[in-house]
C-alpha cells in the first residue's frame, strides 16, 4: 500500500504521503487560481511575471497535448484490436535480445516522450515484459524516424547524430536489462499490475467499477463475436483512450506547470555561466534538459545554439538524457510505475548519460 | 452528486474548444511555432473523445437495463475530483489571464544574443546562408545578428542602414541613451525561447517603457557594450507600433 497512484486513490486507502501530496496539489491549484484572478484585475510586477509563467505553461502544454491525445488514442486502439498476451509472441525469449528489441520498438510505434507513456502502460497490459517496456519507454522518444530526421537537419551526419542514437540505445538497453530481474508487482502500480493479471481495461479513476466490468465483458464478447461492428469497436477504443488521456493529462499539466515555474524563476544566465569544464558543462546541460522539458522532436535545434559555448560531450548528454527524463515525463511515469521505480528511472539514465558525456569530453574531444 | 460520466466529456469538449479558439484568435502564435495543424487535430480529437463518452452514455441509457444505472451508487473519492480539477487548469488560466507573448520580464533571466563577435567560427543558424540568399523583405533582427556573427567584425557594418521591429528592453547595464530592440526566437514552443536584440542608441531611450513595440530606423556603428564588441544601431527615428501578429522570430 506504500505506493498508490498519485491522484486516483480512494480516500480510505490513502496513506499519509498521499494526503500530503493531495494537500500540496490543492494548495497549488488554489494559489494559481487566486494569483490568476489578481493578475486579471490588477497591474504590477507580479502581473507580468505570472503572465510569463502562464504563457510558458500553456506553450509546453499546447505543444505536448496533441502527442498525448495521439498516444492515448493508440493505447485505446491497442486495447480493442490487439489480443491479450499477443505481445509475448513478438518478443524474443532471450532477455538480451528482448531488451534490444524494446529499444527499437520506437520505429513501430513512433511516439514522443508524452505519447509513449500511455502506449507503454497499455502494452504492459498486453503482456509486454517489464524490461522491454522500460527500454521502449526510454528509447522511443529518440529512436524514431521523426527525431532522426530532426537531429540530422540540425547536426548533419556526424558524431552528434551517431552518438545520440547509439548511446540512447545503449542506455535504454542497460536499464531495460536491469528490469529483467524485477517482478511486475514490485515495479508497476497496482492498477497496472492488476489489470495485467485480471482485467484488460484500466480505469485508474476507480470511478465506476461496475461500468468497467461491463466494458470488460464487452471486450470478451468482441473477441468471441466478430459481428460487433468495427465502428462500435472504434468508438470504444476512443472512449478507453480518452479515459487514458484524463488519467495522464493531470501529470502532464502539473509537470508543465513545474517546468514553467522553473523557467520563470531559475535564471538561465547563472546556469550557463557555471562553466564549460568537462564535468560541469555536462551537468549544466543535463540540468537544462531536465528543467526545460522540451520535445525530443525539436531539442536538436535548441542544442545547436549551445554548440559554440559548450563541450560536445555535454551537447550529446543533453540530447540523450533530455528525451528520456525531464520534469513532465518523470511525472507521467508516476501513472505507470511505483514511486521508487520512477526514482531509478531518473537516476540510472542520469548517471549513465553523465558518465558517457564526461568520458567523451576527457578522452575523445 | 454530478455524474462523472457527464463531467469528463464536458471537460474534454472544453479542452477542444480552448485549443481551437487559441488558433482562431491567433493567440496560438504566442505559444508555439510549427505544428499548428497538430493543435487543430488535437482539438478535433477532443471532440471525438467527448463524443465517444456521450455515445456510451446514450447506449447505456437506451439499454434500459437497471444494472446500468450504477452511477448513483458510487462514492467518488475527493482525489478523483482533484484530478479533474487539474485538467481544468489550462483553460481556466488561459481564459482568466489575458494571452500575452513573452516580453521584457522573460528576458531578465536569459542570455541575450546581441551578435557579439565570438572569436569562433559560428555554427549557429546553419541555414543562415540560405536565408540570406532568399531574402524577399527587409532583414529582421535575427538576420542582422546572423550576419554579424558570420562576419565576426562589428566595424564591417558601419554606416549600413537598417529598419527593424521589436520590443523595448532595458536593464542596469544600459546607459541612459541606450535600449535593446528585442525579439524572442522560438524553434518549437516558448519553452525554448531565447532573446535576441540589437543595441540602439537613442537620446530619448528613457521615455520608452519596457515591452513597448517600436520600429527603429538608423545606421550601424561599431561600439562596445559590457566589454563585448557589437554593432550599435544609431537611431534616426523610433516609432511606437502595435505588436505584430507573430511576435516571435522563428529559427
Amino acid at each position: 500500500m506504500a505506493n498508490k497512484p498519485l491522484l486516483a486513490t480512494p480516500a480510505r486507502a490513502l496513506n499519509s504521503d498521499g494526503r500530503i501530496i493531495t494537500r500540496l496539489l490543492i494548495a497549488l491549484i488554489f494559489t494559481v487560481v487566486v494569483v490568476g484572478v489578481i493578475t486579471r484585475f490588477t497591474t504590477g510586477p507580479l502581473n507580468s511575471r505570472f503572465t510569463t509563467f502562464v504563457t510558458i505553461f500553456l506553450g509546453i502544454f499546447i505543444e505536448a497535448v496533441p502527442f498525448l491525445v495521439a498516444g492515448s488514442a493508440v493505447s485505446g486502439l491497442i486495447e480493442v484490436f490487439v489480443g491479450p498476451n499477443s505481445m509475448a509472441r513478438f518478443i524474443p525469449r532471450n532477455p538480451f535480445a528482448a531488451a534490444f528489441v524494446g529499444t527499437l520498438l520506437g520505429f513501430t510505434f513512433p511516439v514522443c516522450e508524452c505519447g509513449v507513456v500511455p502506449v507503454t502502460r497499455r502494452l504492459y497490459q498486453k503482456g509486454l515484459p517489464l524490461s522491454v517496456g522500460v527500454a521502449f519507454l526510454l528509447a522511443a522518444p529518440v529512436i524514431n524516424p521523426i527525431v532522426l530526421l530532426g537531429t540530422y537537419t540540425a547536426f548533419g551526419w556526424g558524431p552528434v547524430l551517431v552518438g545520440r542514437f547509439a548511446f540512447t540505445i545503449l542506455i535504454a538497453f542497460i536499464v531495460g536489462l536491469l528490469f529483467t530481474l524485477a517482478r511486475p508487482d514490485e515495479v508497476l502500480l497496482p492498477q497496472t499490475a492488476d489489470d495485467l493479471q485480471v482485467a484488460p481495461l484500466s480505469e485508474a479513476a476507480h470511478d465506476h467499477a461496475g461500468h468497467d466490468q461491463a466494458g470488460h465483458d464487452h471486450a470478451h464478447h468482441d473477441h468471441e463475436r466478430p459481428s460487433v461492428g468495427v465502428v462500435d469497436r472504434f468508438w470504444r477504443a476512443l472512449r478507453i483512450g480518452s479515459e487514458d488521456f484524463m488519467d495522464m493529462a493531470r501529470y502532464l499539466i502539473i509537470g508543465s506547470m513545474l517546468a514553467a515555474g522553473m523557467q520563470t524563476v531559475v535564471p538561465q544566465t547563472t546556469l550557463l555561466a557555471l562553466g564549460s569544464g568537462p564535468l560541469i558543462s555536462v551537468l549544466v546541460m543535463m540540468a537544462l534538459a531536465f528543467v526545460l522539458s522540451i520535445c525530443s522532436t525539436v531539442d536538436a535545434f535548441l542544442a545547436l545554439s549551445f554548440v559554440n559555448t559548450f563541450t560536445t560531450g555535454s551537447i550529446l548528454s543533453f540530447l540523450v538524457f533530455g528525451p528520456m527524463v525531464d520534469i513532465k515525463s518523470a511525472l507521467m511515469f508516476l501513472s505507470v510505475f511505483r514511486r521508487r521505480v520512477v526514482f531509478y528511472l531518473i537516476l540510472l539514465p542520469f548517471a549513465l548519460s553523465l558518465l558517457i558525456g564526461v568520458f567523451l569530453n576527457l578522452n575523445v574531444w | 452528486m454530478v455524474s462523472l460520466r457527464l463531467v469528463k466529456p464536458l471537460l474534454l469538449l472544453l479542452m477542444g474548444v480552448f485549443l481551437f479558439t487559441r488558433v482562431t484568435s491567433g493567440a496560438i502564435y504566442y505559444y508555439i511555432n510549427r505544428f499548428i495543424m497538430l493543435t487543430v487535430l488535437a482539438a478535433a480529437g477532443f471532440v471525438l473523445f467527448a463524443y465517444s463518452y456521450l455515445r456510451q452514455y446514450l447506449d447505456d441509457a437506451s439499454a434500459a437495463d437497471p444494472h446500468h444505472h450504477h452511477d448513483h451508487h458510487h462514492h467518488h473519492a475527493p482525489q478523483t475530483w482533484l484530478g479533474l480539477l487539474i485538467v481544468t487548469l489550462p483553460f481556466l488560466l488561459g481564459w482568466l489571464v489575458p494571452a500575452q507573448p513573452l516580453g521584457a520580464v522573460a528576458i531578465a533571466n536569459r542570455e541575450i544574443n546581441l551578435g557579439a563577435a565570438s572569436g569562433l567560427p559560428s555554427l549557429n543558424a546553419p541555414n543562415a546562408d540560405e536565408m540570406m540568399g532568399f531574402f524577399t523583405g527587409e532583414p529582421n533582427i535575427l538576420d542582422w545578428l546572423n550576419q554579424f556573427q558570420r562576419s565576426n567584425n562589428p566595424a564591417a557594418f558601419d554606416g549600413q542602414e537598417a529598419r527593424v521591429i521589436g520590443f523595448v528592453y532595458r536593464d542596469a547595464r544600459f546607459g541612459d541613451d541606450q535600449f535593446l530592440v528585442a525579439r524572442f526566437t522560438v524553434s518549437c514552443c516558448v519553452a525554448d525561447a531565447s532573446p535576441v536584440g540589437l543595441l540602439v542608441r537613442w537620446p530619448d531611450a528613457l521615455e520608452l517603457p519596457a515591452d513597448q513595440w517600436v520600429e527603429v530606423h538608423g545606421r550601424f556603428e561599431a561600439a562596445e557594450f559590457n566589454g563585448m564588441a557589437v554593432p550599435v544601431l544609431v537611431a534616426e527615428q523610433v516609432i511606437r507600433t502595435e505588436q505584430p501578429a507573430q511576435p516571435y522570430l522563428y529559427l
